[in-house]
């Protein structure tokens, strides 16, 4: 573990080589769409030199163009610049998504796959509740619940990916619970904690982590579908979902909603495709 | 039938009313105990002019002065009855609300669903006959991007697409057969790919199997192994798949008929949340949970029938479908 660990090293030197030369074309792509999104949320200034909230009204709805590369809104807005500023809001929300449905789910799927019997049959109806409400409508409820702002929808996206994180969590607890090498260490006097920290969290983490990868992105779609319904931040705040949201109503100046939507879509597509690659080279 | 059947029935029977009551638990906890009072927030704003008293009043005569539990119970017990209460909004039966709008969405998610399973078929084929160079890859690929476009985005392409430059429906009458259609097509292309990406899964493994190779080379064309072969091992799963897209199908009309500014369900939620129509919310999501429960279970029951290999075990080794 050690050799892989130590930086200059050239056994991992090499391996990175290798992982790097393994990666397909693809999974580099969206790679570089994800690194793009996150220069973006961190320093939008860089990239752009318009003002996201203030316009100029006679160039309002201007057509894409080298001076504006996704068009103008109908207050003379740069659109590349709302884009660009609106990432951040979209990518932390997200965050706050996932990180809400690992914990809350992943523990209760450690749990009810760690302690069994009745703690998991209750936790096994809860995690039923949970699913049998759609998705979009849970989400719906709590942010009505909660009030209608960005965090909010962020938290109910997060609670309405619960069910899915304590599922996968609690199969694999199950899976590696029931393995030899468990045995062995419960054997050799490995206590509980023992185990559930040293063997069977690192084993869970695998397909933990490529579920939150794929959340990630569905996270981003389903706030993106909240704000879209007004559930989020009113504007001036450029939010993806918010920005396609006001561009519906200028369908006669379709970039409007087409250069958020491409952010959008690039950005899940990218998520998909590295949570599939995940998932394939466990 | 196996012998284990009429026991795993009733265990799975049983267990669907339990959640479906523990839904209703869940959906009243969330609309009435989170923090933020949404009904004195929206009595108390100075646009409606109620007074202190009549806000009282009005919040007596809903039963909403009691405690959560007692509360709880009442509509608990009405709702197991079939009784969903009075709107806060209209004063109109709850019930009659949702009865009016139903056959609308039921027509949307209806239509959606075939076109969604037609396209999953065709995606599926595609994938099993379309020559590598001839952009079989990119036919892989189809299920994936369906699900990384927001299902707002699909309609609106469509309704600019298909709306505005070919004028093929008047976006002013959603709810001609025209507008219908294209709507159905928004709401159908997210679920056809979760569909697409199973029965992929399963037609790759039917198809690598002796019997599929033995059939080639007794001559059989792509379309009939497809057809007499493959296609129904591989759409066995598919039953369990169609089940659960069952939620996105609910759930997705919100969004579907927003777009394409239909009236049905959706609308009625969308409708409810802005006014903080609890009553209606709290409904319209419980029934979509009944919906949902009672689809996958006769799913789950059904399915053992229809597949004499699959072996009644405890749950967790119950092939589940995979969820996008």
């Amino acid at each position: 573990m050690s050799a892989v660990l130590s930086p200059g090293s050239g056994r991992s030197a090499a391996r990175l080589a290798a992982l790097w030369a393994s990666l397909p074309l693809t999974v580099l792509l969206s790679f570089a769409v994800l690194a793009l999104v996150v220069a973006w949320s961190l320093a939008p200034g860089v990239f752009t030199s318009h003002d996201p909230a203030s316009g100029v009204p006679a160039d309002k709805l201007l057509g894409p163009s080298a001076q504006h590369w996704f068009g103008t809104d109908h207050l003379g807005r740069d659109l590349y610049t709302r884009v660009v500023h609106g990432t951040a809001s979209s990518v932390a929300s997200a965050l706050i998504a996932v990180a809400i449905g690992v914990l809350a789910g992943g523990f209760i799927g450690l749990l009810a796959g760690f302690l069994g019997g009745r703690v998991d049959t209750v936790l096994a109806r809860l995690v039923d509740v949970l699913l049998a409400i759609p998705n979009l409508l849970l989400a719906v409820i709590v942010v009505t619940a909660l009030g209608f702002d960005t965090t909010n929808a962020a938290v109910a996206t997060g609670v309405s990916a619960v069910a899915l994180f304590a599922r996968v969590m609690r199969a694999e607890v199950i899976k590696t619970r029931q393995s030899t090498f468990i045995e062995a260490s419960f054997l050799q006097g490995g206590s509980r904690w023992h185990i559930l920290i040293r063997h069977v969290l690192p084993n869970a983490s695998r397909s933990v982590l490529s579920l939150a990868v794929l959340q990630f992105g569905l996270s981003i779609l389903v706030i993106a579908s909240l704000a879209f319904l007004g559930y989020g931040d009113p504007p001036p705040a450029s939010d993806w979902g918010l920005l396609i949201s006001i561009g519906k109503d200028y369908l006669k100046w379709p970039w409007l909603v087409y250069a958020p939507a491409f952010a959008t879509i690039a950005t899940v597509l990218s998520m998909n495709r590295i949570s599939r690659w995940l998932r394939r080279t466990n | 039938m196996n012998r284990a059947y009429p026991a795993y029935a009733c265990k799975r029977l049983a267990q669907a009313f339990v959640v479906i009551a523990l839904t209703y638990v869940f959906t009243f906890v969330v609309v009435s105990v989170l923090p933020g009072d949404p009904v004195t927030n929206v009595l108390r704003d100075p646009q409606n002019g109620f007074s202190e008293a009549e806000i009282q009043e009005i919040v007596a005569s809903h039963g909403l002065d009691r405690p959560i539990p007692v509360q709880l119970w009442a509509s608990l017990s009405r709702f197991v009855v079939g009784d969903l209460g009075m709107s806060m909004r209209s004063d109109r039966p709850v019930a009659t609300l949702i009865a009016e709008v139903l056959p609308s969405t039921l027509v949307l998610a209806g239509t959606a669903l075939f076109i969604a399973l037609v396209l999953a078929l065709v995606i599926a084929y595609g994938t099993q006959f379309v020559p590598r160079r001839y952009g079989q890859g990119l036919l892989r690929g189809t299920p994936s991007l369906f699900l990384s476009v927001p299902s707002f985005v699909i309609g609106l392409v469509l309704i600019h697409a298909f709306g505005f430059q070919f004028g093929l429906f008047q976006v002013i009458e959603p709810d001609s057969v025209p507008a219908t259609l294209f709507a159905a097509f928004a709401l159908g292309i997210p679920v056809s790919a979760q569909i697409a990406e199973v029965l992929i899964v399963n037609l790759d493994n039917e198809s690598r199997q002796e019997y599929a190779a033995v059939a080639r080379a007794r001559g059989l064309g792509p379309a009939r192994l497809f057809a007499r072969h493959l296609l129904k091992p591989s759409a066995l799963p598919v039953v369990t798949v169609v089940a659960l897209t069952v939620g996105e199908l609910l759930g997705g009309s919100l969004i579907t008929e927003t777009v394409f500014g239909r009236t049905g369900v959706g609308s009625l939620v969308q409708r409810s949340v802005s006014t903080q129509d609890l009553p209606v919310l709290q409904a319209v999501v419980s029934l979509a949970a009944v919906v949902f429960v009672l689809v996958n279970l006769v799913a789950d029951l059904v399915y053992p029938l229809l597949d004499p290999r699959v072996k009644l075990l405890e749950p967790e080794h119950r092939p589940r479908a995979v969820q996008a």
